[in-house]
């Protein structure tokens, strides 16, 4: 259990080469106790290199990090008490479940009835108590998963539990029934988690921060529902939210409104201080719907496609050559052809240079 | 179609299996019959055929000076070399391939690589080369014709087999599992001994079944570095050849020198059908 704080931290493989390749960009960013976060980017980014960081497994080429702030950059990683979950499942095949669960509390000399306990607690959550006897080798894939993630739950007192797409080999079903029983675990012991994904949904439903990154950059730290309605760059709103925000390419027209195919949209955004030339509207397709008795922020367009998606409705319309997506109620009636939508001037992101002004 | 598949599986196992066996009986019959039943006609069959006797195995452990050649000094050498040098091979390779598997070792062009093949080449060059260089080693360090001067060459001549075996095994054990442990709170040498050597009981078990075989055929080195003073197994059994060749006294040597082979073949097999060597880490 601790603060983390990760100060001006970043990483590269070869960092002797004359042309370094930075697999982490220079970031800073704390963690606070008892949260729960999700990292959350494509393939190569660098969410690994960053769990690796935290738990000493790599040493950073520049940065601090520190722990309840004690600097920890030199401290191995079985001097930190970390705890880390890998993708595939990795086991001690050559011993019982039980005894599994047990050896983080075996190498760190905790009493033999401490340890019963804490194994017997972890195993009823993960539901491996019937389990606890047999070698760890004949469980199946999911199950063995279970057993690293209970490795790294049995001590009380980690600094966090870093988590590197923990799920990705269980089926469907238990994973959501793990995932509420790691908030509750998160809720019930005030252990911070770290949770890697690429995975949108499991990181919104998951945690409480989100961390984004791309290409060894974070690009914004928030909760779901800041980088759900606040994108800090174009990358954000298209990697978050299903459908990807609604970007247009636009003109500025006054301080407070562009332009976009002749149309004058009003938002709340200051665009006095304008550079270039590059400026994008965005827009969730969550907010807009079709125009009832607003007279501002109204583009006509053209319904392309209309999906029932269960829950909600999806309309895929054109505005000349662009694609505008709506998400509405189901109960919407929606004319065949053409509508009038409403953009709400409060929801509107402007981005300069794809950054959010 | 099944039906032809099953009978062809039994044909081609039958036929498999005399053409293994056959040898074993033929010597099996052959080290209890006598000059007469050799050399008078093929003879098949104990007391239908030929009159079954002991002299042939009565041979081996009778002292040369009541005419055999004792081989139980040579059999025990035997064991004792091929059983300490496979020991210490595999301890060293072992560890050796740990760290060419998980570290990274750089000497100017000199990488990983290149020290994995240094070992394996040394298999690579005929008996014959190394010969001298090791016997004026030896004489150097007066280990000639001593049990000691074997064990040294003997780990020289294995060690590439349990590196080259082990960095194999290794690289294919996870490094996750190391960094596991490291997590869960071992030291490096913790991990090693607690979680990845367990883990490697298969990789050892086969590492040490081809020491032991490679260590326990070996002819050339054990006649060439050894004189008067020890003798092994292999070296023994040529010399019972004579003049008229004792093929009762050769039969019985063959059964009793590949016995221990037998024995560690079995083994390794019940290990292997128990499912422990493949897919142990997965
Ligand atoms: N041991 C290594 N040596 C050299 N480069 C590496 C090493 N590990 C990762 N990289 C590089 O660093 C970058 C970031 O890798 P990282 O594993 O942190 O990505 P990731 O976000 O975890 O990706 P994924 O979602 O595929 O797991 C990648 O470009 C990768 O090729
Ligand atoms: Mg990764």
């Amino acid at each position: 259990m601790a603060k983390i704080d990760l100060s001006n931290i970043s990483h590269s493989y070869n960092p002797n080469d004359p042309n370094p390749v930075f697999a982490l960009n220079p970031f800073s960013m704390t963690w606070e106790n008892g949260n729960r976060y999700a990292i959350l980017g494509p393939s190569g980014c660098g969410k690994t290199t960053m769990l690796n960081i935290v738990s000493g497994l790599v040493r950073p080429s520049a940065g601090r990090i520190l722990f309840d702030d004690k600097d920890v950059t030199d401290l191995k990683t079985e001097d930190r008490n970390i705890a880390q979950v890998f993708q595939f499942p990795v086991i001690y095949n050559t011993m019982t479940v039980y005894e599994n669960l047990a050896f983080p509390l075996k190498c760190r000399d905790f009493s033999k009835s401490k340890t019963d306990e804490r194994v017997n607690s972890v195993a009823e959550t993960l539901n491996l108590k019937s389990f606890l006897n047999s070698p760890a080798r004949k469980l199946t894939a999911d199950q063995k998963q279970l057993i690293s993630l209970g490795r790294g739950l049995v001590r009380e007192d980690v600094a966090a539990v870093l988590m590197d797409e923990p799920l990705t080999v269980i089926d469907p079903d238990l994973k959501f029934r793990l995932r509420r029983n790691l908030k509750e675990i998160n809720e019930q012991y005030k252990t911070t988690l770290v949770y890697v994904t690429h995975d949108q949904n499991e990181a919104m439903t998951f945690a409480d921060n989100i961390i984004v990154m791309s290409e060894g950059e974070v690009v914004q730290t928030g909760s779901p529902k800041e980088l759900f309605e606040r994108p800090n760059t174009t990358f954000v709103g298209y990697f978050i939210g299903s459908p990807a925000m609604n970007l247009f390419e636009s003109e500025p027209s006054s301080n407070d409104s562009v332009k976009i195919n002749n149309t004058l949209i009003k938002t709340n955004s200051n665009l006095s201080k304008l550079k270039t030339k590059n400026i994008k509207l965005g827009i969730r397709s969550e907010f807009i719907k079709i125009a009832k008795n607003q007279n501002e922020n109204l583009v006509e367009v053209n319904v392309q496609k209309v999906e029932d998606l269960g829950n909600y409705k999806l309309i895929t319309a054109k505005m000349g050559s662009l694609t505008i997506k709506s998400k509405v109620t189901r109960e919407t009636e929606i004319p065949n052809q053409n509508v009038k939508l409403h953009i709400p001037a409060e929801k509107c992101c402007v981005y300069e240079d794809n950054k959010l002004i | 179609m099944n039906k032809l598949y099953i009978f062809l599986k039994y044909f081609f196992i039958v036929v498999w299996t005399v053409f293994v066996v056959a040898p074993f009986l033929w010597a099996l019959t052959t080290s209890f019959k006598d000059f007469q039943s050799v050399n008078g006609g093929v003879t098949y069959i104990p007391w239908l055929d030929f009159e079954p006797n002991l002299e042939g195995w009565k041979v081996l452990i009778k002292s040369p000076a009541k005419g055999g050649v004792d081989i139980i000094e040579p059999y025990f050498n035997s064991l004792f070399v091929t059983c300490t040098a496979s020991l210490i091979s595999i301890i060293l390779g072992t560890l050796s391939a740990y760290a060419l598997s998980r570290y990274t070792f750089k000497a100017g062009f000199v990488k990983n690589n290149d020290i994995t093949f240094f070992f394996i080449s040394q298999r690579i060059m005929p008996p014959i080369v190394l010969s001298i260089p090791f016997f004026l080693f030896l004489s150097s360090i007066n280990l000639l014709d001593s049990l000691t001067g074997l064990i040294v060459v003997y780990i020289v001549l294995l060690m590439p087999i349990a590196v080259w075996i082990m960095v194999d095994f290794f690289n294919k054990v996870p490094r996750e599992i190391d960094e596991t442990a490291l997590i869960d709170g071992c030291n490096p040498y913790q991990a090693f001994l607690k979680v990845v050597l367990p883990n490697s009981i298969p990789g050892l078990i086969v590492a040490g079944m081809f020491c032991i075989i490679f260590g326990w055929i070996d002819f050339f080195f054990a006649f060439i570095l050894t004189f008067t003073e020890v003798q092994l197994l292999p070296v023994k059994i040529v010399a019972l050849n004579s003049s008229v060749t004792p093929w009762w006294s050769l039969s019985a040597s063959a059964l009793v020198s590949v016995a221990p082979l037998i024995i560690v073949a079995f083994i390794v097999e019940r290990y292997l059908s128990k499912g422990n060597l493949s897919g142990a880490i997965k």
